[in-house]
């Protein structure tokens, strides 16, 4: 009896052996930010069938466990310990939202596993009294932050429209953590950089309960005389943004949005036309991963991805795979030197993790981001220069 | 503050009564005749909303023509709710059916994840989302127009309906006095489910102008539905009627505050609800 | 009163199994008790939630400001926080007061509404106040980003002679353990309630305010005497989780989706009573739980499925559905059970 179990113990020991590396997810897939965080989910997927199908990790299958937080922190948590204590994983990808975040904190400082997040892009820097993910968690060794910083975003943004040579600059923004934080930021770069900024005004986006009813907001731009309209707000807001303008005849020279996704099918649109929007991930950029990325993303998924949080998932988990295999062993520390010290490809193009204001470990920094111009039901590259792919266009 | 603004604000807000109706007929309907507090309302606004998209992706219908499909769509959903489970709880306390229609909406939302993912989608073509007529310097949207237009024939045409057809008296007498007309039971289940079909036709056409409005998502219809619930509310319970000049107090509310404050558009949801809650408790004195 | 003794002990015995409860999981689940732990303690917050909610609508208040309370109690230990360095503990009790004055305010002005008009305005004073408290300068309540909130426990790890995952444990535990404190209070609350007197004045208010008017019970009185436990309950709780989750947001404090499951939990686990609430708190985390486990897409489909069935077979809840079992197998002994109710 003591052999068999013994033998049965020895069998079982070889197969958790052979059953390799396993990355913890943690990801939105319900409730309302479900688009984000099937987004990540189907770059998970398409990275793990890569990686996997190139001799995995460590001469074993990686495997993935993906958890749903539906966006929701108790529940976050509860993933996360499941993950770290249920599943026995060592490493932390995904990631999504700064109040999911923001709960986790004391969780992962005390776990302390390799995390690497996506999310979670409020850094808390020019925030006075509020701590924010960079400040909280930037300092750990074994965090490692893939998404820009929202000042980074801004820094792209405001250096995209003092490229257009504009004099002023109407700025909307929803009022909720996501624009509001962000938009006082925005009109002190613009301020700075020489630009007039006679509206920065805040609306309810349909996200957060709004309706949809721009038209108030849009008057005011208009009425403001500036040449050029900056707006910070959610994907769903693009549509009714975009044809209210329109509708109003509001005619700035530049339509500028930064939101974290833009619709399915919006380039077919004609409220489309000439609308700019910084982007992370285009099939267009000058490097030849962008185009493999959207061939095998469409032969997987049966289409394009929508949002640019599946690119990032992709490159997230597949700098996973090689520094592990850099390191050559799932050690901790060794994995860790590994992610701060390599050097990885992504659809966005080569990146590695460098230090931001507070973080050591910054993924993508305002360099990934792109301005793009529906041109035509086409998405051009605009800007920065050096990856255009068309000259920037007037709305006029 | 700049007057310039007001004629156009003005517009806007009376214009915007319009979708608030829209969305707020059906779930007058179902909550003052039926007596059903449908908490998957805002799903119906969703499944109409992404029919139509289905739709023109589909067969390239423009959510005009959708609206052809949807309607009878939409009350034939209604219907298979109201039969396989609204049906049973008619007589329950009202709490019952919220959780009912609360597990509804739960089961509608997340079948629409499945099918539709949870990406903003987009009825990509629609050549009158944003046309505007200039009028006097005031703009006048084709899209807000045509909501007010056909909330107009609608709250009409539900209110004729009701005062002037037999199925319409069938209706005003369950709705006054269950056990009386119960009497009849089974023409009672045959009214409850033609009304229940009927706010959920309403339902469908109120989510193809959302549809067209905003990007189609499996949570689209939340930000309309507290508001119809509120509408109907202010209305006061069976009023149809009343409906109309509900909606545009608070639309006109909004679009006043939204234009002549600073950052103005932020506090819509708070001078809607301050409205209703003023309103209500204000209501409840006067009458004691 | 023998009733209410008989209640009372039942209420220690399930305050010392809940004293007990981790240490028992950590013997038998080892490392993964972290895990069960943390979902144990997010049915704790759904049973307190939904107890709150039930004695408020005892007196046929239907109550859609439940966010209202939790996101009052949050704000009010955050803001005390950001302000002032007042002793880590102190916000949870003011956090409960806080909820309780402003339910009194409420309540008051909210006596002559009724049903779905009392609802109605109830889930707009919650949205105006969301609404509001973000407007507030913010120096004071942060604004849109929202507050950080300190965590009440922070065991420290000691290299050498413990496991991180222990860690994590001792942490749980602590929460686990101030939920069920909450709970333990919600239920003395709840059981003096439905032993006293105020049961019948309750219920008198709910089915007939007249009626009631005449059998001597002041209605408004009642009714605010409900409003205020009720939401001091709810305060701190919201004060607590604002602890737990380590920050505070207008979009998350003030979600309709606390005031939308503080409804359906006792429902779904038999109104009015005091077992109930917790019954249905406790099976559908774990319904929920289950579902997510076993289903990896769709799996709140399922949920929803759960929650029609609950109400079209057990109309009265889990309490109803249990009673009904109890009293036909009385009645003959090896009689079948599992009848449709």
């Amino acid at each position: 009896m003591k052999r068999i179990i013994a033998t049965l113990v020895v069998a079982l020991f070889a197969v958790a052996m052979a059953q390799g590396v396993t990355i913890g997810v943690l990801s939105p897939l319900t409730g309302g930010a479900a688009g984000t965080g099937q987004a990540q989910k189907a770059g998970f997927e398409l990275a793990l069938a890569e990686i996997n199908a190139a001799g995995g990790v460590l001469g074993q299958p990686l495997e993935i466990v993906i958890e749903d937080t539906k966006a929701d922190a108790a529940t976050g948590v509860a993933a996360f310990e499941k993950l770290m204590t249920e599943d026995g994983v060592e490493f932390i990808a995904g990631g999504y939202s700064s109040g999911v975040t923001l709960a986790l904190v004391e969780s992962f400082r005390t776990f302390q596993p390799v995390v690497s997040w996506i999310g979670g892009a409020v850094s808390g820097v020019g925030i006075d009294g509020f701590d924010g993910i960079e400040e909280l968690l930037g300092a750990e060794p074994w965090f490692f932050h893939v998404h820009p910083w929202d000042y980074q975003n801004t820094e792209a943004s405001t250096a995209f429209m003092a490229s257009t040579g504009v004099k002023s600059v109407a700025l909307l923004h929803e009022d909720s953590a996501f624009g509001g934080p962000g938009a006082i930021a925005a009109a002190g770069l613009l301020q700075d950089a020489g630009m007039s900024v006679p509206l920065v005004e805040a609306f309810k986006s349909t996200l957060t309960g709004g309706t949809g009813d721009f038209r108030a907001t849009i008057a005011k731009a208009a009425a403001s005389g500036a040449d050029a309209l900056f707006w910070i707000g959610y994907d769903s807001d693009v549509v009714p943004l975009t044809s209210q303008i329109r509708e109003l005849k509001y005619d700035p020279q530049y339509i500028f949005g930064a939101p974290p996704g833009w619709p399915s099918e919006f380039d077919a649109a004609p409220e489309a036309q000439c609308v700019t929007g910084l982007i992370g991930y285009l099939p267009n950029l000058p490097n030849a991963e962008a185009k493999t990325f959207l061939d095998a993303y469409v032969a997987m998924h049966g289409k394009a991805p929508d949002n640019y949080m599946a690119a990032l998932a992709y490159a997230q988990l597949w700098s996973y795979a090689d520094a592990i295999n850099a390191a050559g062993t799932t050690d901790q520390d060794a994995v860790i030197a590994a992610l701060q010290n390599g050097t990885f490809r992504s659809p966005m193009g080569e990146w590695s993790f460098k230090p931001s204001v507070i973080a050591l470990h910054q993924g993508f920094g305002s360099e990934m981001w792109n301005v793009f111009q529906f041109q035509d039901g086409v998405r051009e590259i605009v800007w920065p220069l050096a990856r255009a792919t068309a000259p920037l266009a007037s709305c006029r | 503050m700049d007057l310039s603004l007001l004629p156009q604000a003005i517009v806007s807000g009376v214009l915007a009564s319009g979708l608030y109706a829209l969305v707020s007929v059906g779930l007058a309907l179902a909550i003052g005749v039926i007596g059903i507090v449908n908490f998957a309302h805002g799903e119906f606004f969703m499944v109409g909303a992404f029919l139509a998209y289905q739709l023109f992706v589909g067969f390239g219908f423009d959510p005009l023509l959708s609206l052809l499909f949807v309607a009878p769509a939409l009350a034939v959903i209604g219907a298979l709710i109201y039969l396989s489970s609204i049906r049973f709880v008619l007589r329950a306390p009202e709490l019952n059916q919220m959780l009912l229609t609360f597990g509804i909406g739960i089961i509608l939302q997340n079948l629409a994840l499945l099918i539709w993912g949870g990406d903003p989608r987009t009825i990509a073509n629609v050549p009158y989302r944003s046309l505007g007529f200039q009028v006097g310097g005031v703009s006048i949207g084709a899209v807000p127009l045509g909501s007010f237009v056909i909330s107009l024939v609608l709250v009409a045409g539900l209110y004729w309906m009701l005062a002037s057809t037999p199925l319409g008296r069938a209706m005003r007498a369950v709705a006054q006095n269950r056990i009386g007309a119960g009497l009849v039971g089974l023409e009672v289940d045959r009214v409850y489910l033609v009304a229940f079909a009927l706010s959920a036709l309403l339902a469908g056409l109120g989510g193809v102008m959302i549809g067209v409005i905003q990007s189609p998502t499996p949570t689209v219809g939340l930000g309309f539905t507290l508001k119809a619930f509120a509408i109907v509310v202010l209305a006061g319970l069976g009023n149809i009627r009343g409906i109309l000049g509900a909606a545009l107090t608070v639309a006109l509310a909004e679009s006043l505050v939204a234009t002549l404050v600073p950052n103005g558009d932020a506090l819509r949801n708070m001078v809607f609800f301050a409205i209703i809650f003023v309103v209500l408790v204000w209501r409840s004195r006067r009458v004691a | 009163m023998r009733g209410l003794t008989r209640d009372l002990v039942v209420t220690a015995a399930l305050a010392v199994l809940l004293v007990f409860l981790p240490a028992v999981l950590r013997e038998v689940f080892g490392r993964a008790s972290v895990s069960y732990l943390s979902l144990a303690t997010n049915a704790l917050v759904l049973a307190v939630l939904a107890l709150s909610w039930d004695m408020l609508a005892r007196t046929g208040q239907l109550s859609l400001a439940h966010a209202a309370f939790t996101g009052a109690g949050a704000y009010t230990v955050a803001v005390l926080f950001k302000l002032t360095g007042a002793p880590l503990w102190l916000g949870i009790p003011l956090g409960g007061l806080a909820a309780a004055v402003l339910a009194l305010g409420l309540g008051s002005v909210t006596l002559r509404l009724f049903g779905i008009y009392f609802a109605i305005a109830t889930l707009a004073f919650t949205e105006v106040l969301k609404a509001a408290v973000q407007r507030l300068p913010t120096a004071v309540a942060g604004g849109a980003a929202g507050i950080n909130v300190p965590a009440l426990f922070r065991p420290t790890f000691v290299a050498g002679s413990m496991e991180r995952w222990e860690v994590a444990f001792l942490r749980n535990q602590g929460y686990f353990w101030v939920y069920a404190g909450l709970l333990v209070v919600a239920v003395v609350i709840s059981v003096v309630i439905q032993r006293s007197r105020l049961r019948a004045a309750f219920t008198a208010v709910r089915t007939n305010e007249q009626v009631a008017g005449v059998m001597g019970v002041n209605p408004a009185r009642m009714k605010l005497l409900a409003f205020v436990l009720s939401s001091f309950v709810a305060g701190l709780l919201g004060a607590v989780e604002a602890h737990r989750l380590g920050s505070v947001s207008p979009d998350g404090a003030f979600s309709v989706h606390t005031t939308v499951l503080a409804l359906v939990t006792p429902i779904f686990g038999g109104l009015y009573t005091t077992l109930g609430p917790i019954l249905g708190a406790t099976v559908l985390a774990g319904i929920e739980e289950t579902l997510k486990r076993t289903f990896s897409e769709g799996y709140l489909i399922g949920y929803g499925i759960v929650l029609v069935a609950s109400i079209l077979f057990m109309p009265r809840g889990l309490v109803g559905l249990g009673s009904k079992l109890f009293k036909r197998g009385g009645a003959s002994a090896s009689g079948t059970t599992g009848e449709r109710a």
